[in-house]
């Protein structure tokens, strides 16, 4: 499974932060690697329905999500503030995997 | 409505408004409770009829449910929480401004009861506003510190509410930059407005102090000098264009929103500059008046926005403004006037 991830809008625009960063889930260790897997299932990217997005909300925080899993792909754009508990933390963690590829602590 | 008419209309708009105040005042009140106890259960807002400040700061306690538990109302003593206390002096602030420069009560000028939620999240990057109150993370502390550090950046939030309510500029494209640049401006001013600085004197900064010493740059946004606010390893280089010949063409951020309101910013900027004194006083109340102005459209491009602007300048002051004005225009790239 191979996971692109991106960050948009906030308060301001970062093009360091807003660059897309791919995430290689066979090329991490096997626990992180379920634990995403994990994420990915219970927030149900692969199987979610497309709903018509919001109008944006001003300097609201947009995440695009691109699962990619054997032939099976998704693309979704979730808007801050998310009320799904399982989306909220799939995001939290490809947060932390985009900070650490982008040397953030 | 009614109220506002009675307050600043002419003679016979006050006569007829007080007269229509008066007859509908017994159902009016009979009404008032309960529609006011629905209000404030419905949106958390409460309409006040003179222009007093109504605050509430809430914690979230790092979690990321609104509002959280209510932690400092309206003139209770300041807390031990820094945050609590920026939010609730940075709403003051913002109020006060638009009450004191443009006779404006409140975010919606119908006196809306001001909310923020600080400590939202963990470690959490952003502020906004949600349409209904502020949102405030305290920064991962690894390149911001807490959102409620910058009074620019709170009085920019809550300009959101004031662009939302009157010209309700969609947040996409030049519309949504626009509105961008509108909360910069009044950000900018509200911060110029409670330091009694002049246009000369200001810094332009938007969110100075906002970035911790990881960070190699001075502020998110610079009206004076658009481009300059920030050029680091992690962030980047500050995006923005001062003049249309640098317009950035995007399908991201709804169309560059933080980026191409470098444009109108700077053409702010220009003005304030040009006309001297308080920004506030003539540059401010123009693009003031031109946000209220029932001829701007939701979806206004740059040219639209400075042409009303031009005319407003005429309106409200006259040819030397009208000419500072079309200047700054011109020398950001476009004609208008």
């Amino acid at each position: 499974m191979r996971i692109e991830f991106r960050m948009d809008g906030g308060i301001a625009a970062f093009p360091g932060l807003a660059k897309p960063v791919s995430i290689d889930c066979e090329a991490l260790p096997p626990a992180e690697t379920a634990r995403l897997r994990s994420l990915v299932e219970r927030a149900g990217i692969l199987s979610r329905r497309h709903r018509k997005s919001a109008p944006p909300t001003p300097d609201a925080r947009a995440y695009t999500i691109a699962v990619d899993d054997g032939g099976q792909c998704r693309t979704l754009t979730v808007t801050e503030p998310i009320a799904d508990d399982a989306l909220r933390d799939l995001v939290a963690e490809l947060r932390a995997h985009a900070d650490a590829l982008r040397g953030r602590r | 409505m009614l109220r506002r008419i009675a307050a600043r209309g002419t003679a016979p708009q006050r006569e007829a408004a007080l007269e229509t105040l008066a007859t509908d005042q017994t159902m009016r009140l009979a009404r008032a409770t309960h529609e006011l106890l629905e209000a404030r259960a419905h949106r958390g807002l409460l309409s006040v009829p003179a222009t007093a400040k109504q605050r509430t700061v809430y914690d979230a306690q790092n979690t990321e449910t609104l509002p959280g538990l209510s932690v400092r109302a309206e003139g209770s003593p300041p807390l031990a929480d820094i945050e609590s206390n920026e939010a609730y002096d940075g709403l003051g602030a913002t109020f006060d401004f638009f009450a004191g420069v443009y006779d404006r009560n409140s975010v919606d000028d119908e006196g809306l009861h001001l909310d923020a939620t600080v400590h939202y999240g963990r470690r959490y990057d952003n502020a906004f506003w949600n349409g209904q109150q502020m949102v405030f993370g305290d920064g991962d502390g690894d390149l911001f510190n807490r959102f409620t550090i910058s009074l620019d950046v709170i009085a920019h939030e809550l300009t959101h509410g004031v662009t939302g309510d009157e010209a309700g500029l969609v947040y996409l494209g030049q519309a949504g930059a626009l509105n961008e640049s509108i909360s910069d401006v009044f950000g900018s001013l509200v911060k110029q407005y409670a330091r009694g600085e002049t246009a000369e004197e200001a810094d332009w900064l938007i969110g100075a102090g906002l970035f911790t010493a990881n960070v190699k740059g001075v502020a998110l946004r610079s009206l004076k000098a658009p481009g300059t606010a920030y050029d680091d390893p992690v962030l980047g280089r500050d995006p923005q264009p001062a003049a249309m010949s640098g317009y950035v063409k995007t399908s991201t951020d709804n169309g560059g929103v933080h980026t191409n309101s470098g444009i109108p910013n700077h053409a702010f900027y220009l003005a304030a500059v040009a006309l001297g004194g308080h920004a506030w006083e003539k540059a401010g109340r123009i693009w003031y008046e031109t946000l209220r102005d029932k001829r701007l459209k939701r979806t206004a491009t740059f040219m639209q926005f400075a042409r009303y602007t031009v005319a407003n300048a005429t309106h409200f002051f006259g040819k030397a403004e009208r000419k500072a004005v079309a200047g700054a225009w011109a020398a950001v790239g476009i004609k208008a006037g």
